[in-house]
């Protein structure tokens, strides 16, 4: 039982805590909403997130260190090599494994993997989710430039090897042969 | 009709003036139209019968959809989102249309143990007790479906028959939750039908009539703010009384207790799925809306407001513009009640069942019964001094 003092003290209060409730609503109706249109507009991601990996194919040697350092063998990778050059075959990174540790970025010796900043992770099927980190397959065009370039230098060189081997064994039958004692004659035939 | 008993002593003046007393606008429109004789009139009336039908619906299923979309809307920005945006284009304006028709294309589902019957009428006797309480809704003082002299009478009368409904479908649906549910809403409906309708004596009592049109005319002096509530003390508290007890009638937060999904999963909604489902929600925000009328009509000036006063005294009356003047203005109030109502429900935590049994018999009650007494005190008063 309330008695008449408590009864009217209890509208009172009702009526005013409904009021500072309804006031602080009606803030922050006015106030601008905090959160923004998620697939049009983003809002900006810390510098250190770790969202889904990328890789820079130019420098990668194919070493070898990030799948080893990988705990969960979740990093597959193959190339084949051209002398200095790589022929890359595949370079996938499955993320139904992937716990986004960052262990595969550190021990990187060309510093080509890291962490970027994308999150969504949204697929039709499973096997999407098992990313392709390659952004070409087989040879970049630089790489097939300098491959060629090697290739042909290599040939000269082979040339030229095969010519002072020629030319030495000119030298060696000249040797043989008393009459012929030019040097240089023989690499001009 | 004869006005009732305790109305006659009021002075003279009061008697409301607004033209064609009885009949339907729409079935005077026709007659002035002229069908041709041979038409018999049995047929013409169900016409115009059918046309108000067709508009009636087309009213409530247009509001009961801009309410939702406004409920979302408001209640993401009090919460500091943005609501539905993409529907549509601007703002998210056709979501509920979207989402009317993903529950059209839903699959009607009734549980094994359900009472079939009950089960599938109980939505329809739902919204179409608040359809009928419609009926008395004037759209302007020339266009109306029912001119009645006790409306607010008929849809009090009639908005209370929604909890059949909703108990036909508590019982109906064989699970407990929605038992509880339909016997929450059975006692929160009888404890806050008395505050209501008491709450509602006073402006009666100071506009001195029960008719949604004249109560309107009789609000229509100083510059169109003749409002009842700015006319008898007794009424600003009575429409807080009333308010209260409108948002526990039409099941709205703070006192969802019929629904409560935390503790009853849905209430008596539980069992329900698709258009069946959504005749509830039309339900409930069509009697948010019509909640908000009689609050619009009886306290604050129904179609009267400076712009209204203005075209009068400018010599327009009556003819389409006016008519639409007098609308607009109307729903303006009916909605800027209805975003009352949103606020309270974004501001309030839910009470508990027992709380909702001591407000509503405890404190509504005897609070609007002295309403009632101050202003019929309040009005004897101004009779003998003025």
């Amino acid at each position: 039982m309330v008695s008449t003092k408590e009864y009217f003290q209890n509208v009172w209060d009702a009526l005013k805590t409904t009021a500072i409730g309804m006031r602080i609503t009606g803030k922050y109706l006015m106030q601008k909403p905090i959160t923004v249109q998620y697939p049009d507009e983003r809002l900006p991601i810390p510098d250190r997130y770790r969202g889904i990996h990328y890789l820079e194919q130019e420098k990668c040697i194919n070493c070898l260190a990030c799948a080893r350092a990988c705990p969960i063998d979740c990093i597959e990778m193959d190339a084949i090599r051209h002398g200095k050059e790589l022929e890359w075959v595949a370079f996938t990174l499955d993320y139904q494994k992937c716990m986004f540790c960052e262990l595969c970025v550190y021990p990187c010796p060309k510093d080509c993997i890291h962490m970027g900043t994308e999150f969504a992770l949204v697929t039709y099927d499973r096997s999407e989710l098992n990313h392709d980190l390659l952004s070409f397959q087989g040879m970049g065009r630089g790489a097939r430039i300098r491959m060629r370039e090697a290739q042909a230098k290599k040939a000269a060189k082979e040339k030229a090897k095969a010519a002072a081997a020629a030319k030495k064994a000119d030298t060696e039958k000249d040797a043989d042969e008393p009459e012929a004692a030019g040097a240089g004659t023989g690499g001009d035939e | 009709m004869t006005p009732p008993l305790a109305l006659t002593a009021l002075p003279q003046e009061q008697v409301a003036t607004t033209p064609n007393p009885g009949g339907n606008a729409l079935l005077d429109l026709v007659n002035k139209i002229g069908p041709p004789e041979w038409i018999p009139d049995w047929i013409v009336a169900l016409h115009a019968v059918g046309a108000g039908v067709g508009i009636l619906i087309g009213i409530v299923s247009l509001i009961a959809m801009y309410s939702v979309w406004m409920e979302r809307k408001v209640s993401g920005h009090m919460q500091c989102r943005l609501g539905p945006m993409y529907a549509g284009g601007w703002h998210g304006w056709a979501q509920t249309i979207a989402d009317g028709v993903k529950l059209l294309m839903k699959e009607d589902m009734i549980p094994t143990g359900a009472d079939r019957v009950l089960f599938i009428i109980a939505p329809g006797i739902v919204l179409a007790s608040i359809f009928g309480a419609l009926v008395a809704f004037p759209i302007s003082y020339d266009f109306y479906f029912a001119r009645m002299d006790l409306g607010i009478f008929m849809i009090l009368a009639l908005g209370s028959t929604t909890t059949i409904g909703v108990i036909m479908a508590g019982w109906a649906s064989n699970s407990k939750w929605s038992l509880y549910g339909a016997m929450r809403e059975a006692a929160q409906v009888i404890a806050y039908e008395i505050p209501l309708g008491l709450a509602l004596m006073a402006p009666l009592i100071t506009l001195g009539t029960f008719s949604l049109l004249d109560a309107s005319a009789l609000q229509s002096d100083w510059f169109g703010m003749k409002w009842a509530i700015f006319t008898n003390p007794a009424n600003l508290p009575a429409f807080v009384i009333f308010w209260i007890a409108a948002l526990a009638e039409t099941k709205r937060a703070p006192f969802d207790l019929p629904e409560a999904e935390s503790e009853l999963v849905a209430g008596f909604l539980t069992e329900y799925s698709g258009i069946r489902w959504s005749f509830f929600f039309m339900e409930e925000y069509a009697a948010m809306f019509l909640m908000s009328v009689i609050a619009a009509m009886f306290w604050f000036g129904g179609f009267e407001s400076p712009a209204t006063w203005a075209l009068r005294s400018a010599g327009v009356e009556g003819g389409i513009f006016f008519g639409a003047v007098c609308f607009v203005t109307l729903v303006i109030k009916a909605f800027a009640g209805v975003f009352l109502m949103m606020w309270l429900r974004w501001t309030l935590p839910r009470v508990r069942i027992d709380q909702v049994m001591t407000m509503g018999y405890k404190y509504l009650t005897p609070l609007a019964l002295l309403c009632v007494l101050i202003a019929a005190v309040s009005e004897a008063v101004k009779s003998l001094l003025f």
